[in-house]
């Protein structure tokens, strides 16, 4: 069954993208195709650059877990159940992405846990959608620095 | 805000200040006995006015600016002069929270616009149940200078301080005992401090037996909530001898926002790029440098935000504000008070206009109980989650 969450729509605006890429399970945040810069939350030009030649693009899904808080005072009264863990992901690529654990809680994180992408489906007022989470990534664990340099190679 | 530039230092002083019943109002809402009426913010505001005029000890006819910066809606400058008996020849709609329109106000006063203008600054956000995260209320965005991540249940300002906490713990060791000597300090202030909301001695089991907001942040982490006001009156610093109270010269001011990676900016880096930029403006004006600084009043919305800024401007190293603050370095007497009426946890949310009415008094010389001795030079800092704005404040010749 679907999750209720808060409504979508207040995030940003111009979002509206970022839900449809989530909804075929990819998570796809702005990029800038002039200096290269990827851009979270939704953006209508590069904050770096100032240019709006702005691409989708495609993240691993892979991160750490680089800060996270959990929630007991109940700012949306009742909607989501206190308390309840929210995480700040250090993505793979570089941004900063504030997301929830999924399968594993607080307790048990440890700074730069690794964790990957999943998806949770959920439903606001404008209906069912696709939410991306985290969840603990007990794959081979292969070194963040490693990543970074394989892709500034490429 | 007005540039950065050194012929404006010093060219206009703060020579009234007025401040509201901030503790007796809180107790009054707190009890809401019968015939209890929430206060709105045209009696504050009036209530401060009538207060920072007789302090001044100048005539009403002497006004003849007015800035009016009510954050959450209030009236118009013209209705505000009409309302005080004031005929101002500038008046100005000018912003809310404390930094922005001391500036723009100094500014005026140094072009001849005007020669005495009375800031006026009032709130009820406790009486307007205001909201501090989640789903906004209605007619309210949420403020810009925050992200919501709302479908995650991201939201609110406790959240930005929690993340900015835990990175930290992580990066420097720090404990959740460490982080309440903040709160232990304001609340010593605050005890010194009349006006001051939280007259309750605070020891650390009060603080780790006090609920958690958003862990790891609890409630004695984030600031008050309550309903006030403040004024300001400020002068060209060429007619403020003779008057009452010693002159309190504005000297230097700095801005500077995120313009990107803003997540990382806040949590990883404290603001502290900003910090050193808007800096160096303020002390650039004001020809000082941050040796200089005898006392500082820090935006202090929670603990951890108050340690990120006192870091930032080199007051201790990253990382062991924390240590200088359990050693008592805070305190009134030590190597450099911090928010010596008790800040906004445990004085009064006054969105920075306490803070530099605090400045005011200590630089009069005249902060009973808490002066720090011989204080010349005062710092404030207002960073928000997205800029800082530093203000530097030198006593005048009386």
């Amino acid at each position: 069954m679907a999750q209720r969450r808060p409504d979508r729509a207040l995030v940003t605006a111009g979002d509206r993208m970022f839900w449809e890429w989530c909804g075929k399970h990819e998570l796809r945040l702005q990029a800038c195709m002039n200096c290269g810069e990827i851009l979270w939350p939704v953006v209508k030009a590069c904050e770096h650059c100032g240019r709006d030649a702005l691409e989708w693009r495609r993240m691993s899904g892979r991160g750490q877990v680089v800060s996270w808080c959990t929630f007991d005072h109940d700012y949306y009264r009742g909607l989501l159940p206190v308390p309840y863990d929210t995480i700040m992901v250090e993505l793979e690529e570089g941004p900063l992405f504030v997301s929830n654990p999924a399968g594993f809680t607080a307790e048990v994180i440890e700074f730069r846990k690794p964790v990957r992408l999943a998806f949770l489906t959920c439903e606001d007022a404008a209906g069912e959608f696709e939410l991306p989470v985290f969840e603990a990534d007990s794959g081979p664990r292969k070194a963040l620095a490693d990543v970074v340099v394989q892709s500034e190679n490429q | 805000m007005p540039p950065s530039a050194a012929e404006l230092s010093c060219k206009a002083a703060i020579v009234g200040v007025g401040e509201t019943d901030f503790a007796a109002d809180y107790r009054a809402w707190r009890a809401r006995g019968p015939g209890f009426e929430p206060p709105e913010v045209e009696g504050l505001a009036a209530c401060a006015f009538e207060r920072a005029l007789e302090d001044s000890g100048l005539a009403r006819s002497e006004i003849d600016g007015l800035s009016v910066s009510f954050l959450y809606g209030g009236p118009t400058a013209p209705e505000v002069a009409q309302m005080l008996g004031l005929k101002p020849r500038y008046m100005i709609d000018n912003g809310g929270i404390m930094a922005g329109p001391l500036p723009v106000a100094c500014a005026a006063v140094a072009a001849g616009e005007c020669d005495t203008i009375a800031m006026v600054y009032a709130v009820t956000p406790r009486s307007l149940a205001r909201k501090f995260g989640g789903e906004p209320m209605a007619g309210t965005a949420a403020p810009p200078s925050y992200y919501y991540f709302h479908p995650w249940g991201w939201s609110s300002q406790a959240a930005h301080w929690a993340y900015i906490w835990r990175y930290y713990q992580n990066e420097f060791g720090a404990t959740e005992a460490d982080l309440g000597a903040v709160a232990i300090q304001l609340r010593n202030n605050a005890i010194m401090n009349s006006n001051a909301i939280m007259q309750t001695p605070l020891s650390i089991e009060d603080y780790l037996a006090s609920r958690y907001i958003v862990r790891p942040l609890r409630l004695l982490d984030l600031c008050l909530v309550n309903d006030g006001g403040v004024c300001l009156i400020v002068r060209r610093a060429d007619r403020t001898r003779h008057l009452r109270h010693a002159p309190v010269l504005v000297a230097g001011w700095g801005e500077s926002k995120v313009r990107s990676k803003k997540m990382h900016t806040l949590v990883r880096e404290r603001l502290a790029p900003q910090i050193q930029e808007a800096g160096d403006q303020a002390f650039s004006m004001a020809g000082m440098g941050v040796s200089d600084v005898q006392h500082f009043e820090c935006y202090d919305a929670a603990t951890i935000h108050l340690i990120g800024q006192f870091e930032g401007f080199g007051f201790a190293a990253p990382g062991e504000g924390l240590e200088f603050c359990k050693a008592g370095g805070m305190a009134v007497g030590s190597r450099m008070p911090v928010n010596t009426a008790g800040g906004m946890l445990s004085g009064a949310y006054m969105h920075g206009w306490n803070h530099v009415a605090e400045i005011t008094k200590q630089l009069r010389h005249e902060a009973t109980g808490r002066q720090i001795e011989g204080v010349e030079i005062s710092l404030f800092s207002l960073a928000q989650t997205d800029q800082v704005h530093p203000i530097l404040f030198k006593r005048g010749v009386a």
